[in-house]
């Protein structure tokens, strides 16, 4: 200042204080207060006490005296009153300086700033949080839209296993019992079709007259009969637990023991032979009644055939190939209406419930030598029945 | 008799994790949604009375922690124990927090501080798992999460503060 003129000094002295609160403190080395002065009101000190402690009247010095290093700034203290200062501390021989000199305005154009970059700053937080937690919501949807895939591929997995046991539950009730082939199917083992080697007895049957009918009647009317005929015999053919080997027009081929084992299949074949007798006669009144004479007539024998699925992709058939089939076959053409024909060995099987009739030999077609023949009259008394 | 003593104790911390509002809510009891933030130091008084001693908290309210303006030391001369400030919606703030507290013991030593995770009144953005709270206990820090929107953990933590300051 002592090379301004008075005048300037005074003028830059009054621009400089004019808007800003200065204030004092003198503390001696006890820390008693020994000397204040300024706009002290401003910061809250109007009631200082001189010689009395200074740290106890101005809390804002606590911690700070005695002074470790001189100058000493503590920048923008905000005082109770709002009142924001630069705290400048000095010493001398006398003790320590503490002056206070009013910075409000600088602080509060600095916190206009920085509250503009803190509002940014956390705006970019909370946006940088909510994009997690949308990472989050998009990495679970994704996982769980895996999942979905998942599930529907087993979902498809399961639907593709079921309508392929479907398909082959379809196929095998064509020549099985239902129940044997949900038991084959459920147990899924289909080596039981392969091609092997059993003895069976084999039954064939068809109708006598069939083919004179055909010739004169209406084919729709050859087809109702056929309908009902082979209606009223699967069902019994199924209940008699025996496998339909094939339809051919009025014949059908039917063998026991194989797929499945059963303990005596002559007597299941003559059984069922029996029960298709009654069946098919109840149903020859009708057709005699519309002026059609159709008999029925059987043949069953014993023996090993070979056995499996026989057949091209999508066209498979379980069938018994063998002399005891030709043998069943032949017999069956041999029998006149209302007989059922068996070989000496199903008689033997069958000779205890069955009332039989002695035909003699026959000489059947494929076969060198002819074969004794009986006819299954009846059941014996008591021995009566539908089904196994 | 009752025997006054004067603690000053600094509030330290990421910028807006609520150190201003925890000093209005437990000097004034009032809570405000606006947020200000500090520039520099504001200055409080809270006296709490411990059986029979008096204790007069002067309390430093310092700006928050930021990139920008890291904690000026000179602040800290003379403090007896400190407030340290996360704010458990944002994790970040824990980090700043245990890195001032880690350069407080750097320059000043040992000092006594309580660790607030405030505003646990947001829990649904609440983001620090219970289990690190667990471990930093087991480290020895003194820690609470607090509110200053309710009060919570507020009066407790500068109460036993106090008393560690001024024992």
């Amino acid at each position: 200042m002592e090379n301004l003129p008075a005048q300037v000094a005074d003028r830059l002295r009054a621009l400089t204080f004019a808007d800003r609160a200065v204030a004092y403190l003198y503390v001696d080395d006890a820390l008693a207060l020994i000397g204040a002065g300024g706009r002290l009101e401003a910061y809250g000190l109007g009631a200082l006490r001189l010689g009395a402690p200074a740290v106890e009247q101005a809390a804002f010095l606590e911690g700070l005296l005695p002074l470790v290093e001189t100058p000493y700034l503590v920048p923008s203290i905000e005082l109770a009153k709002g009142c924001v200062a630069d705290l400048h501390f000095w010493r001398d021989e006398g003790g320590v300086w503490a002056l206070l000199l009013e910075v409000t305005s600088e602080r509060d154009a600095t916190r206009r700033l920085q509250q503009k970059a803190y509002d940014m700053t956390l705006m970019q937080e909370r946006e940088a949080a909510l994009n997690r937690r949308l990472e989050a919501a998009h990495a679970e949807l994704r996982a769980q839209s895996a999942e979905l895939a998942r599930w529907n591929k087993t979902l498809e997995e399961r639907v593709a296993a079921q309508v392929g046991e479907l398909e082959r539950m379809s196929r095998l009730k064509r020549f099985l019992a239902p129940a044997l082939a949900e038991l084959i199917v459920s147990s899924g083992d289909e080596s039981i079709l392969e091609s092997h080697r059993r003895d069976i007895a084999a039954l064939f049957c068809d109708l006598r007259g069939f083919t004179t009918f055909a010739e004169s009647a209406e084919p729709e009317e050859v087809l109702e009969l056929l309908r009902g005929y082979h209606a009223t015999l699967v069902p019994l053919i199924q209940s008699f637990e025996g496998t339909l080997d094939r339809f051919a027009g009025d014949g059908l081929m039917v063998f026991f023991n194989d797929p499945l084992p059963c303990p005596n299949p002559a007597e299941r074949a003559v059984r069922l032979a029996v029960a298709m007798r009654e069946a098919v006669a109840a149903l020859a009144a009708g057709w005699r009644r519309r002026g059609h004479q159709i008999g029925f007539g059987v043949g069953i024998a014993q023996g090993f055939a070979t056995l499996g699925q026989i057949g091209f992709e999508d066209r498979f058939d379980y069938s018994a190939i063998g002399t005891v089939v030709n043998t069943a076959a032949r017999l069956s053409d041999a029998a006149a209406d209302g007989q059922i024909l068996v070989t000496s060995r199903v008689a033997s099987a069958v000779g205890d419930f069955a009332v039989l009739g002695d035909i003699g030999a026959l000489a059947i077609k494929g076969l060198s030598r002819s074969l004794v023949v009986s006819n299954v009259v009846a059941l014996k008394s008591g021995q009566h029945q539908q089904a196994i | 008799m009752t025997v006054a003593i004067q603690k000053k104790i600094c509030m330290l911390g990421g910028f807006s994790v609520g150190k201003t509002s925890l000093v209005k809510r437990y000097v004034a009891s009032i809570f405000s949604e606006s947020y200000l933030t500090t520039v520099g130091v504001k200055i409080d008084k809270k006296t709490v009375t411990l059986g029979e001693r008096v204790v007069h908290l002067i309390l430093w309210d310092l700006a928050g922690e930021d990139d920008m303006s890291s904690l000026r030391m000179s602040y800290l001369r003379g403090s007896a124990g400190y407030v340290l400030v996360a704010d458990g919606t944002r994790p970040a703030t824990l980090e700043t927090a245990l890195s001032l507290r880690r350069r407080v013991e750097a320059d000043c030593g040992p000092l006594p501080f309580a660790l607030l995770l405030n505003k646990n009144d947001l829990r649904e953005q609440w983001a620090i798992p219970d289990g690190e709270l667990e471990e930093l206990r087991r480290s020895g820090c003194w820690v609470r999460s607090s509110s200053a929107r309710t009060g919570e953990g507020v009066e407790d933590a500068f109460t036993d503060l106090a008393a560690r300051v001024a024992p």
